[in-house]
């Protein structure tokens, strides 16, 4: 059989998934682990038993999310009796399960936001079929978001290989694509320019997938450098509606078949409501969500669109979103502090950096890393500034609020 | 400058809980030998820049202590 994940030197085939799933009566409903063959044997028990699942980064801390029972956390509870099965019938049940999964994004106004999900939700853009045999994919995402649970379900359901980049330096990322025969590799623009500047050709890799940010041509020229024989394509998936969008060139097309789902009202991108997630957080105007992306057509007729921004506030850091209420809020908690701003610096590697600027207390000692190991305790660490100056005032705005620019 | 650069970097690795450095060699790797991720990389071109008020990225990534030097020299 077929391997289906590489992980830190260790290698796992289909048939040990396949004895992890056959083999115990028991799986984590609230789940937060950071190795990644227990994380997906869970996930994959979880599906095919047609049962519930949360699942949680696993550097979240509790105060983070709310809602979430942390006594239930990474507590087993039995499954349903069911005989053995077969890796095909595994991943049918999968296909077919009646799951809910319940995912969590960075909210606009603080915590995060909870969204639970169907599994047709999350497969709606897996393709199958024999030209999809023998795929060896660099695993580029957090397991835990939507983008790499898009990922996943593409290897899963067409036994790939999966080979686990996300968070490896430079060389480590470049040594598992050659000696691991990487083909296809889907990552944020932030992950590729990680591999920047071009030193040597990896011609085996077929397909290079961007989503997450804003890229620009500059990028795809480089990694047309680096990867010489493979295609580039763009991806659109958003927590609340997953994989949406199939990519022409630089820009999106609405599918034919989904047209009537969207509106575009005042440049803002509107999905209807029966292509997302279920979710307390989302407010609906005549069943229509406000995606908070600001779109401009490229030709209304095709319903070729390209992204313009956001019309929330979110920061994009090197891909994830990242909410300066929820940062400002924790460090307004610590003594000492009287004010914060949390702002995002445009930067070259992360599209933005996260910075903030500070008004403590007079006599205060705070310091900038004790703000930020004060803050590890509270927050994941890509919600931290990783620049913070102390100022005596603020830039306001006329209206008397803080200037976030 | 190679002081100023040199606090810079300890101060983003005692961030990370990692040894504070005596010295920088310019053929140090910043990924490889001085263990910084992407978000670290960022941290350091705003606290060049601050300092220096030169975007050590801005075209195109550089990767070791040397390159860092050139940039600024």
């Amino acid at each position: 059989m077929a391997v289906f994940l590489i992980n830190d030197k260790q290698v796992h085939s289909y048939e040990q998934l396949l004895a992890e799933i056959n083999g115990s009566q028991s799986y984590y409903p609230l789940y937060k682990q950071p190795d990644l063959f227990l994380y997906f044997s869970n996930l994959i028990k979880a599906l095919s038993s047609n049962v519930p699942l949360i699942l949680l980064d696993a550097d979240l801390n509790a105060n983070e999310i709310g809602g979430v029972d942390e006594s239930r956390m990474n507590v087993a509870e039995t499954l349903p009796v069911k005989g053995e099965i077969t890796i095909e019938e595994v991943i049918a049940a999968v296909q077919n399960s009646s799951s809910q999964i319940t995912i969590f994004t960075s909210g606009t106004t603080g915590q995060p936001k909870k969204v639970v999900h169907n599994v047709q939700n999350l497969t709606r853009s897996v393709r199958q079929g024999e030209k999809y045999n023998g795929q060896i994919w660099a695993y580029a995402y957090n397991p835990t978001h939507m983008a790499g649970l898009q990922v996943f379900f593409q290897t899963f359901m067409n036994q790939n290989t999966l080979v686990n980049v996300f968070n490896k330096s430079r060389s480590e990322v470049y040594e598992l694509i050659e000696c691991q025969k990487v083909t296809h590799i889907s990552a944020t623009p932030t992950f590729y320019r990680l591999l920047l500047p071009f030193e040597k050709e990896y011609p085996l890799v077929q397909r290079v997938t961007l989503g997450g940010e804003k890229s620009d041509s500059k990028l795809y020229d480089n990694i047309t450098k680096i990867f010489p024989s493979a295609k580039i394509n763009n991806v659109y998936a958003s927590t609340e509606a997953g994989s949406l969008f199939a990519a022409k060139g630089d820009a999106f097309q609405l599918p034919e078949k989904l047209r009537n789902k969207f509106k575009i009202v005042d440049d803002e991108l509107l999905i209807h409501r029966s292509l997302l997630g279920q979710s307390d957080n989302f407010r609906f105007e005549d069943d229509y969500y406000h995606s908070g992306d600001l779109i401009e057509w490229v030709d209304e007729e095709k319903g070729l669109f390209r992204f313009k921004s956001r019309k929330n506030e979110l920061i994009n850091v090197g891909g994830y979103k990242v909410n300066p209420e929820e940062t400002e809020r924790a460090i307004l908690n610590i003594a000492g502090v009287l004010q914060a701003l949390v702002y995002g610096k445009a930067n070259s590697i992360l599209g933005n950096v996260l910075c903030a600027e500070v008004k403590i207390e007079e006599g205060s000692e705070l310091t900038e890393l004790g703000i930020r190991n004060i803050l590890k305790e509270q927050l994941q660490d890509f919600k931290i500034p990783r620049r913070i100056k102390f100022v005596n005032t603020f830039s306001l705005t006329r209206t008397g609020k803080i200037k976030r620019s | 400058m190679e002081q100023k650069v040199l606090s810079i970097i300890n101060e983003i690795r005692k961030a990370k809980n990692l040894a504070i450095l005596e010295k920088l060699n310019v053929e140090d790797n910043l990924r490889n030998n001085l263990e910084f991720t992407s978000f670290d990389l960022a941290e350091l071109t705003v606290k060049i820049e601050d300092e220096f008020d030169v975007d050590i990225f801005e075209d195109g990534l550089v990767n070791t202590i040397g390159e860092i030097y050139a940039k600024l020299g």
